[in-house]
C-alpha cells in the first residue's frame, strides 16, 4: 500500500528522515518496497503483509510506527456538533455475514470536485479523485482502513437499510456500469425494495452518488472476512473494500470513521447530519492469551526482561495483567492476528529486532543423514548422461494436449489420459504431462532453429498418470534426445546416431553394474512415433525398461525436426532402483593366459550380432571368456544380401594353460555350430 | 704376437672412428667379431701358440674382445639414436588439429546448485524427502494454516485441477507429509519443483524450491539464525552479510524474510537489489503450532524451523543471470555454460 510521509506525520511526531523510517518498518515487518518523492512529500509503496489488516490505512501505519519508537499517537478529535433527526432503518438478516452496519445521512450537501489538497492526497496514494463525497470516503478508507460507501439518498426507497443474500436476484449492475453475475449467498445490501451494493465489494450504479446529488447516505459497516472474498472470487473484483474486509477491519472503530466521514463531508460541503444508527448486536469481546515470559525467551533464544515484554505490548494497544503464572495479554479490536501465545513471541521478537537475536546451532542428537534412494539414483544417472556428451534440460511439467496427435500414439494409449489444469495460463499448457519426450521434440526443434547443431539433451522429470485415487501417480522417467548431424565435426564417425544413444545408456547400465541388459525388437515397434525397423526395447532382467529408436520421419516432419534423430525413454527410475545389485562381490583375478581367436564369418543381413553372440555363448564350454565383435563389413565381395562380422573369441581355463590344438578345435566347433545354425560362411 | 693384437686394436679404433653410418659399424662388428671374424680366427688359432705363451696370449685376446665389443657397441648405440632421431624428424603431425575428444554434456545449473544446496544440508545432517507435485490442497494449504477463503492464499497463485487438488505452490507441502510418518527428531530437506500461475519477465509457471525444517524439542530461533546463516555462507561466501527481517506465512510464527547483502554491489546499491543493498533469499520461522496439531504432534512438546527459499532465485545470483525465463528455455548455448 502507498503511504504519505506528510500524512503519517499527522498522527506521529517523527523526526527522522523518510529513508530512516522505510527502514524502521522494513526491520518491523513492512517492508518498503520503494520510496518515491512527490513534490514536498514522500510517499512510501509498503508491503502489508496478509495478517495485518489494520496496518492498511495510514493511521494503522502511524500507530505501529509510535509503537516501535514509542511515541503517543494524535488521533483527530471527531465531533459532530448537530444532529438533526434519526438515522437511517438499519435491518440485518445476517448477522455472522454484517455483525455491524452503521449509517448516518447527511442532507443539503454541494456536490462538486474536491479541494486541491484532498484529491492529491488520494491521489499521490494510488486512488483516481472523482468528486468531494466519494473522495470523502475514499480519504477515509485510507486514513484509517474503513472502507466506506454514500448512497444518493434520493434514489433509495425510504431511509431504510436491509442486509440480506441476494436469494433470488441473478445479477445486479455496479457502479462500473458492469452486470454481475451473483450466487444466492451473495450478500447485498438493499433499500426498501431492491438491491442497491454489493456489500464489501463495490456499490450499485442506481444509488450512485452524482452531480446533482444533494442528500447522502453514509454507510460504515464490517461484513464477514470470508463471506467478502467469496464474492470477490466469485465476481473476479478485488476492489479497496473487499481488500481491508476480506482481511479483517476494526469492528470497533465503524462508527468513528462513519463520524469523521460526516464530519469532513459537513466542512467541505456544507449539510446537516443526521444521529446515528448503529446496528451492532454482539459487541466486539477481547480475546484473553496467557502466556510466560520464559517461553518468550527459550523460543526466541535469548533472554529477554519481563519489562521489556511488558513495555511493547502495552506500545503496541494490549492490556497486561500479571497472573500467577505468567502473564495475560488482551490485544487490541484491530489485531485480529494475535490469538495465541506464539503471536505474543512474534510481536515482541518483532520488537526486539530479529537482528538481536543471537545465531546459535541447534543441539541434537546425532542420526544418519541420508539422501532420498530416488535421488540418489537420479544424480548418479545424471551424471553418467552427462559424461556421455548428453546435456540436461529441464521442461514445463505441462503438456499440450494435440502433441499426442503428433506422436502418433493409438487412442487407447495410457498417456492419452490427462490431468486437466482448471486455469492454465495457455491452452498448451492445459494438461500434465504424461510423457517427456514432446517438450524434448521442442528443445530440439528450438536449437535446431537456432542454428545449433549436434544437440544431445536428456531429462530425468515425473509425468503424470491418473489414478482412481484421489491423486495421480507420479513416476520418474528418463528419455533422452540426439540429433546427429552430418559432418559437424572432423572426428565424426559414420555410424547411425542410434549406436551414440545406445552407447550412453550402455554406459548408465554399467555405472549402475546393471549387468542383465539387452535390446530386443518386438514384432511391433516399441512406439508408433519410432521408425520401425531401427528401434526396439531395452530389457533390464527380462523386463520391458524402455525402448531406443530412430525416430519415425513422419513424426520428425510433424515436430518441424530434419536430420539424424535417435530417442530412448527410461519408463520408471524406481523399479531400477530394485534391480541394481545391492553390493560388488570381487571375483579373483585369472591365474592362466588366455588365447584369442578371430573368426570373420559371412551371414544373411537378417542374422543379427545377438543371434551369433547366443550360439556362441550356448557352446558347452566354460573356456570361452569374452566375445567381441570388432567388424562389420557390407560390399564386394561379399554378396549383397550379406554382410560379414569378425569376433574375436577370448578362450581361456580356470586351472590351466589351454594349448593350441584344444583351442582351435573349439574355435572349429564354434564355426560348425555357426555353420548349422545360422547358415554361415567363413570368410576367407 | 702380441704386437700384432694390438696393431688390431689401433685399426679397430680407426677404422670404428671413420664409420660413417650404422652399416659401417656392423659391418666391423662382422669383420672383427663376426663367424670368419678377425679375433674369431685367431681365437680358433690358439691352440697353436706354445703352450707356455697361451695364457697370456688367451688373456689379452679376450680383453681385446670385449674392448672391440664395448667400442663398437656404443659406436652403434650412437647411430641407432641418431637415425632415430633423424626418422622421428621426419613423422611430424599436426598438433593444433583440435583433439578427439569425447563431448562433455553438462547440469542444468538448477541441478547444479540444488546439488550444492543439498550436500550441505545433508553435512548439517538434514535428510531427503519428497513429496507429489499434484497434491491435496490440505498438505499445500490446509494443514499450513492457510484456511479456505483467507487471503493468506492470495500469496500463492494457485493452478488448481479440482476443488481440492492443486499443483503444489511450495515445497512446504513436504512439512506435514513427512511429520505424519515421523517422530520428532525430525531434520528435513524437501527438494523440487513447484507452480505458481504467474508468467512474466520475472515469473515462471513452473520453479523450483528446497524446503527445509527441524523439528525437536527446544529448537530456538536463534538456531534458525544460526543454521541459515551457516547455510548462506557455505553458498555465497564467508563476507556475506545476512539480514533477517519480520514477515508473515501462515505456517510460520514468529516469521522471517532473509536478506543477503548484495552478491553485484556488495551492498552499496544497484539495479540488481534495486538500490537497497539487499537481496530476498529465503522465507523462515518458527513453525506454527497450529501445524503441528494438522500433523498430530504435541504442539506444548516440540519447536522447530522451517525455511524455504527459490531455487532459480539462488542461481540467478550464483551466476548472474539476469532472465528468469533462460532456465526453462534450454537453450544448447546457455546450458553448455554450466
Amino acid at each position: 500500500m502507498k503511504a504519505s510521509y506528510n500524512w503519517i506525520k499527522e498522527f506521529v511526531d517523527i523526526s527522522m528522515p523518510p529513508k530512516e523510517l522505510a527502514h524502521t518498518l522494513t526491520m518491523a515487518g513492512f517492508e518498503v518496497e520503494a520510496i518515491e518523492q512527490v513534490d514536498d512529500d514522500t510517499i512510501f509503496d509498503i508491503g502489508i503483509t496478509p495478517n495485518r489488516p489494520d496496518c492498511l490505512s495510514i493511521r494503522g501505519i502511524a500507530r505501529e510506527i509510535s509503537a516501535i519508537i514509542g511515541l503517543p499517537i494524535k488521533d483527530n478529535p471527531v465531533k459532530i456538533d448537530k444532529e438533526e433527526g434519526e438515522g437511517p432503518d438499519i435491518d440485518i438478516d445476517n448477522p455472522d455475514l454484517c455483525p455491524r452496519y452503521c449509517s448516518r445521512i447527511v442532507s443539503g450537501i454541494k456536490t462538486g470536485p474536491s479541494p486541491e489538497w484532498l484529491s492529491k492526497r488520494l491521489e499521490s496514494c494510488g486512488i483516481r479523485s472523482t468528486s468531494n463525497i466519494v473522495d470523502i470516503t475514499n480519504y477515509i478508507l485510507l486514513e484509517l482502513g474503513q472502507p466506506m460507501h454514500a448512497f444518493d439518498l434520493d434514489t433509495l426507497s425510504g431511509k431504510k437499510i436491509v442486509v440480506r443474500k441476494a436469494g433470488e436476484v441473478k445479477s445486479f449492475t455496479t457502479l462500473d456500469n458492469e452486470k454481475r453475475p451473483l450466487s444466492k449467498d451473495t450478500l447485498l445490501i438493499w433499500d426498501g425494495e431492491k438491491p442497491v451494493a454489493i456489500a464489501g465489494v463495490m456499490g450499485g450504479q442506481n444509488t450512485e452518488v452524482s452531480e446533482g446529488t444533494v442528500n447522502v447516505l453514509l454507510e460504515s459497516a464490517y461484513f464477514n472476512p470470508a463471506s467478502v472474498r467469496r464474492t470477490s472470487k466469485l465476481l473476479n473484483l478485488s476492489t479497496e473494500s473487499s481488500y481491508r474486509f476480506e482481511r479483517g477491519i476494526d469492528l470497533e472503530a465503524v462508527s468513528f470513521a462513519l463520524d469523521r466521514a460526516a464530519q469532513m463531508i459537513t466542512e467541505n460541503t456544507g449539510g446537516q447530519v443526521t444521529a446515528i444508527s448503529d446496528k451492532y448486536p454482539d459487541t466486539f469481546k477481547p480475546q484473553k492469551i496467557s502466556f510466560s515470559a520464559d517461553k518468550v525467551s527459550s523460543v526466541i533464544g535469548v533472554d529477554i526482561e519481563k519489562s521489556f515484554i511488558e513495555k511493547t505490548l502495552v506500545n503496541l494497544g494490549f492490556k497486561i495483567e500479571l497472573a500467577e503464572e505468567g502473564m495475560v495479554a488482551t490485544p487490541p479490536s484491530f489485531r485480529n492476528d494475535v490469538e495465541k501465545d506464539v503471536d505474543i513471541i512474534e510481536e515482541v521478537a518483532r520488537l526486539y529486532g530479529y537482528d538481536k537475536i543471537p545465531s546459535t546451532l541447534p543441539v541434537m542428537q546425532m542420526s544418519p543423514a541420508s539422501e532420498h534412494r530416488t535421488q540418489e539414483l537420479v544424480k548418479a544417472l545424471k551424471s553418467s548422461m552427462v559424461n556421455s556428451g548428453f546435456s540436461e534440460v529441464i521442461n514445463y511439467s505441462f503438456m499440450n494436449p494435440d502433441v499426442l496427435d503428433k506422436l502418433n500414439l493409438s487412442s487407447d494409449d495410457k498417456r492419452r489420459n490427462l490431468i486437466y489444469i482448471k486455469n492454465p495460463l495457455r491452452n498448451e499448457d492445459s494438461a500434465m504431462r504424461t510423457s517427456l519426450i514432446p517438450a524434448l521434440f521442442n528443445n530440439i526443434s528450438l536449437n535446431l532453429n537456432r542454428g545449433e547443431k549436434m544437440l544431445r539433451f536428456f531429462e530425468i522429470s515425473r509425468v503424470f498418470l491418473p489414478t482412481d485415487r484421489k491423486l495421480p501417480d507420479e513416476i520418474v522417467q528418463m528419455a533422452a534426445v540426439f540429433h546427429k548431424k552430418k559432418a559437424s565435426s572432423i572426428w565424426q564417425s559414420k555410424h547411425d546416431g542410434f549406436y551414440d544413444l545406445k552407447g550412453a545408456l550402455e554406459n548408465i547400465f554399467a555405472e549402475l553394474k546393471l549387468s542383465n541388459v539387452s535390446f530386443i525388437k518386438d514384432s511391433n515397434a516399441a512406439e508408433t512415433y519410432l521408425h520401425p525397423g531401427k528401434a526396439g526395447y531395452i530389457m533390464i532382467d527380462n523386463n520391458k525398461a524402455g525402448y531406443i529408436g530412430a525416430l519415425h520421419p513422419g513424426v520428425a516432419e510433424a515436430f518441424d525436426i530434419k536430420g539424424d534423430i535417435t530417442v530412448a525413454e527410461i519408463y520408471n527410475i524406481d523399479t531400477i532402483i530394485n534391480m541394481i545389485p545391492s553390493k560388488i562381490t570381487y571375483a579373483s583375478l585369472p591365474k592362466y593366459p588366455y588365447v584369442e581367436r578371430d573368426a570373420a564369418i559371412v551371414v544373411n543381413d537378417d542374422v543379427t550380432v545377438s543371434d551369433v553372440m547366443k550360439v556362441i555363448h550356448g557352446m558347452e564350454s566354460d573356456l570361452i571368456e569374452t566375445v567381441n565383435l570388432f567388424d562389420i563389413y557390407k560390399g564386394k565381395p561379399v554378396p549383397e544380401d550379406k554382410k560379414s562380422l569378425a569376433f574375436s573369441i577370448r578362450y581361456r581355463s580356470a586351472e590351466r594353460t589351454l594349448t593350441d590344438s584344444e583351442v582351435d578345435q573349439l574355435n572349429s566347433e564354434i564355426i560348425k555350430r555357426l555353420q548349422d545354425n545360422l547358415n554361415v560362411e567363413l570368410r576367407s | 704376437m702380441l704386437n700384432d693384437l694390438h696393431s688390431i686394436k689401433k685399426s679397430v679404433r680407426e677404422e670404428a672412428e671413420r664409420a660413417g653410418s650404422l652399416q659401417d659399424i656392423q659391418n666391423l662388428k662382422v669383420k672383427y667379431l663376426g663367424k670368419k671374424g678377425v679375433l674369431t680366427n685367431k681365437l680358433k688359432f690358439l691352440g697353436s701358440i706354445p703352450k707356455e705363451q697361451r695364457p697370456e696370449y688367451g688373456s689379452s685376446l679376450n680383453e681385446i674382445k670385449k674392448y672391440i665389443e664395448a667400442l663398437l657397441n656404443k659406436q652403434e648405440d650412437i647411430f641407432k639414436s641418431s637415425e632415430l632421431n633423424k626418422s622421428l624428424q621426419t613423422q611430424q603431425i599436426d598438433i593444433t588439429i583440435p583433439g578427439y575428444y569425447i563431448p562433455l554434456g553438462h547440469l542444468h545449473p538448477i541441478t547444479l546448485v540444488l546439488n550444492e544446496i543439498v550436500s550441505i544440508f545433508i553435512s548439517l545432517g538434514f535428510t531427503v524427502e519428497e513429496g507429489p507435485e499434484v497434491e491435496l490442497d490440505f498438505y499445500n494449504f490446509e494443514a499450513l494454516n492457510f484456511p479456505k477463503d483467507h487471503p493468506a492464499r492470495d500469496m500463492q497463485d494457485t493452478f488448481f485441477i479440482s476443488d481440492n487438488v492443486v499443483l503444489r505452490t511450495h515445497t512446504s507441502s513436504v512439512q506435514v507429509r513427512t511429520m505424519e510418518k515421523n517422530t520428532p527428531p525430525l531434520r528435513v530437506i524437501a527438494p523440487g519443483k513447484v507452480y505458481r500461475c504467474d508468467a512474466d519477465v520475472s515469473h515462471i509457471p513452473m520453479f523450483h524450491q528446497l524446503e527445509g525444517f527441524m523439528v525437536d524439542k527446544h529448537i530456538r530461533m536463534s538456531d534458525l539464525k544460526g543454521v541459515l546463516e551457516l547455510f548462506i555462507h557455505r553458498v555465497f561466501g564467508r563476507n556475506t552479510s545476512v539480514r533477517f527481517r519480520p514477515s508473515f506465512f501462515p505456517f510460520t510464527e514468529p516469521s522471517a524474510e532473509i536478506d543477503i547483502s548484495c552478491v553485484i554491489c556488495k551492498g552499496s546499491g544497484c539495479n540488481v537489489c534495486k538500490g537497497t543493498g539487499w537481496l530476498e533469499i529465503l522465507g523462515a520461522g518458527m513453525i506454527n503450532p497450529r501445524v503441528y496439531e494438522k500433523a498430530g504432534y504435541d504442539p506444548d512438546l516440540y519447536t522447530g524451523f522451517a525455511f524455504g527459499m527459490g531455487i532459480e532465485r539462488v542461481a540467478m545470483l550464483k551466476f548472474s543471470i539476469d532472465d528468469i525465463r533462460l532456465f526453462p528455455e534450454n537453450d544448447k548455448r546457455f546450458l553448455e555454460q554450466f
